[in-house]
């Protein structure tokens, strides 16, 4: 049996293109649905210090706050469901917990609790739930997904009740927990915050200035210059600051430039990461169009949202998994006259994106 | 899936070199790992079954498991390296002290009685030199049908590269005969830096013939589902297990949850009806 190593780990990409200007395009809503963000990054061609309108923006990404050892019944809380569940929307995802190998919880903001429980936890728990797309075999990890808004879920109700005695006494699941409030912030989470050790974050802005890069061409946005599979890898190397020269005396990389290319003598690539909610990045998208709208030398910029990595749900509450890698992330590449190109990445384990 | 598991660290009497095994399998991302004794009785001299040192004399903290927030659990485990088949034996109180027992048999008719009747947990498949015996479909079913795996052991290929041929050679003709199931990829690593991550593991696995997912699979649930047999076997038919308790005295009786094991709980005996005649 000979091995097939010609074959790559599967991944899917969805490119789309559309103008902001023209009424059917879905771009809000494709932002809208990817909850739980961990990193935003935008490339910026030939451009210096970081424009202020844009640091501004940058430095109003809500603050996140993050529970260490919240036990999850805790989120069931009555207090806690009225104050924040019931009013506005509540960004929730375990930290630390790898959803490949143990139990990861996600409260999405539209109520939907979802745990990602492996064979033992769910048997323990005794709530219903379905086994996971991605299994393959034997069932080992099953998803148990709950509608905190729904009636049967009202508190004292007979699914809130099992629930509840589920996590409280028999399943003890104990987690870290990343927690965000659009559009109260912290004050709606006061009272679930003051019982446990809590501590507030800011997202954290790292800014890199690039000099004499190579980078494709990318005129306007009608001509098909380069395939979307090469441009994204060569904007992931301009963000993790790889060569793309690959000179004969350098063996770390041979990542090459996608042709036709062009030459920017500067370059500015800016990243937040925390959990970052999509009406900040709505606002940052809105901010990057501003910009584009002034004649430049370079008319295109790019941005780059990552999922996490860990969540058991991305776009829209589809499940998510990790087989060799968990990326879910979306690029959005803007010009000058409203129009963009959006490309919508996924690994193995996930479900297709809108 | 389950935590990512390397069930064969090798034992050495270094402690600290025996540490930094443990610590960088905690810092790779290894949630459980097993330390490994290697016995190989000679008909020359009679040699003891080593004993196991307990956890906390090896290591005093155990280290938290990267990413993670949970310390790594450190297991016991024996290999028998066995070429007569006098050589293992299942009732010597020893072997009650391991939480694995693994043969490494090398004639054919070893690994057919180690694949159909012994009653362990992993097989260990020759890497260091060319199979002295054909792996077989029907004993290497009739093995992942009782729940006992093949383990593939990798160090011996980051070594040297003639063991490297031979591993993955090896390894193919195993993936041939069971088809990617029951198969476990654990390093048998003397040092730490033998060691390869889980997600290089699965990579590795590829090699080895086994899909994406089965490779996977083969770092993490089917160890899982060997530490399930191994704690099944140590029981009574899967219900209550004995221990020999810290005082000098008897032993004590105590029934673990019968979620652990896999085996269906066992029924009453009911006495025979009394016959009488009338």
């Amino acid at each position: 049996m000979s091995v097939d190593l010609d074959q790559t780990p599967r991944s899917l990409l969805i490119s789309e293109r559309s103008s902001f200007l023209d009424e059917k395009s879905r771009i809000s809503s494709q932002v809208e649905q990817q909850h739980f963000n961990y990193k935003v990054s935008v490339l910026l061609p030939e451009c210096g210090p970081t424009p202020s309108h844009l640091d501004s923006v940058l430095n109003s990404f809500s603050s996140f706050y993050l529970i260490r050892q919240l036990p999850i019944y805790e989120l069931l809380d009555k207090h806690f469901l009225e104050t924040a569940v019931y009013q506005g929307s509540v960004y929730g995802l375990s930290y630390r917990t790898r959803v490949d190998e143990e139990n990861c919880v996600a409260l999405m903001p539209n109520g939907r609790l979802c745990l990602s429980l492996d064979k033992d936890s769910f048997q323990v728990l005794g709530v219903e739930g379905k086994p996971s797309r991605f299994n393959h075999r034997a069932n080992s990890r099953y998803v148990v997904s709950v509608d905190l808004t729904d009636s049967s879920m009202a508190p004292g109700g007979r699914g809130y009740l099992r629930l509840l005695t589920g996590l409280r006494s028999r399943l003890h699941l104990k987690t870290d927990f990343v927690l965000s409030h659009h559009p109260g912030g912290g004050a709606s989470l006061q009272s679930l915050l003051s019982r446990h050790d809590w501590s507030e974050h800011r997202p954290e802005i790292s800014h890199h200035a690039l000099t004499n890069l190579s980078c494709p061409a990318l005129p306007t946005s009608d001509l098909q210059s380069c395939d979307p599979h090469s441009f994204l890898e060569w904007l992931g190397a301009m963000d993790a600051d790889v060569s793309c020269e690959n000179s004969s005396s350098s063996f770390l990389s041979s990542l090459v430039c996608p042709e036709p290319k062009t030459t920017l003598s500067r370059a500015l690539s800016v990243s937040v990461c925390g959990l970052l909610l999509p009406q900040d990045i709505h606002r940052l998208i809105q901010e990057l169009r501003c910009y584009l709208e002034q004649p430049r030398l370079e008319s295109w910029a790019s941005l780059t949202v990552h999922g996490f990595v860990d969540s058991p749900v991305s776009w829209g509450g589809g499940e998510h998994g990790v087989l060799r890698g968990g990326e879910n992330l979306y690029t959005l590449l803007m010009f000058h006259d409203h129009t963009y190109h959006l490309h919508l990445a996924t690994g193995a384990h996930d479900t297709c994106p809108p | 899936m389950s935590v990512f598991m390397d069930l064969n660290l090798s034992f050495t009497a270094e402690r600290s070199r025996l540490r930094s095994l443990i610590e960088t399998a905690a810092h790779l991302g290894f949630s459980t790992v097993a330390i490994n004794y290697v016995h190989e009785p000679t008909t020359k001299k009679k040699q003891e079954v080593p004993t196991p040192t307990p956890i906390n004399e090896l290591i005093d903290q155990l280290p938290i498991v990267q990413g993670r927030s949970r310390p790594i659990r450190v297991l016991n485990r024996l290999t028998v390296v066995m070429s007569e088949s006098s050589y293992f034996r299942p009732a010597d109180p020893a072997y009650r002290s391991f939480d694995l027992l693994a043969i490494s048999p090398a004639t054919e008719k070893l690994f057919h009685a180690a694949c159909m009747s012994y009653d362990i947990d992993i097989i260990c498949v020759p890497v260091t030199e060319k199979l002295p015996f054909t792996l077989k479909r029907a004993p290497v079913n009739g093995a992942v049908d009782r729940g006992v795996v093949f383990e593939v052991s990798y160090s011996a290929a980051i070594r040297d590269s003639t063991m490297r041929r031979y591993t993955i050679a090896n390894a193919n003709s195993l993936m041939e005969s069971c088809k990617g199931k029951g198969v476990i990829l654990s390093s048998a690593a003397e040092k730490a830096l033998e060691l390869r991550g889980p997600y290089d593991l699965t990579n590795l696995g590829l090699l080895f013939g086994l899909s994406d997912k089965d490779a996977k699979e083969a770092v993490s649930s089917t160890c899982r589902s060997v530490l399930l047999h191994a704690e099944s076997r140590r029981t009574a038919n899967g219900i209550i297990y004995t221990t020999k308790s810290c005082s000098d005295s008897s032993c004590q009786q105590e029934a673990p949850d019968s979620e652990l094991c896999d085996a269906p709980a066992a029924k009453r005996l009911r006495p025979p009806p009394r016959v009488t005649d009338s």
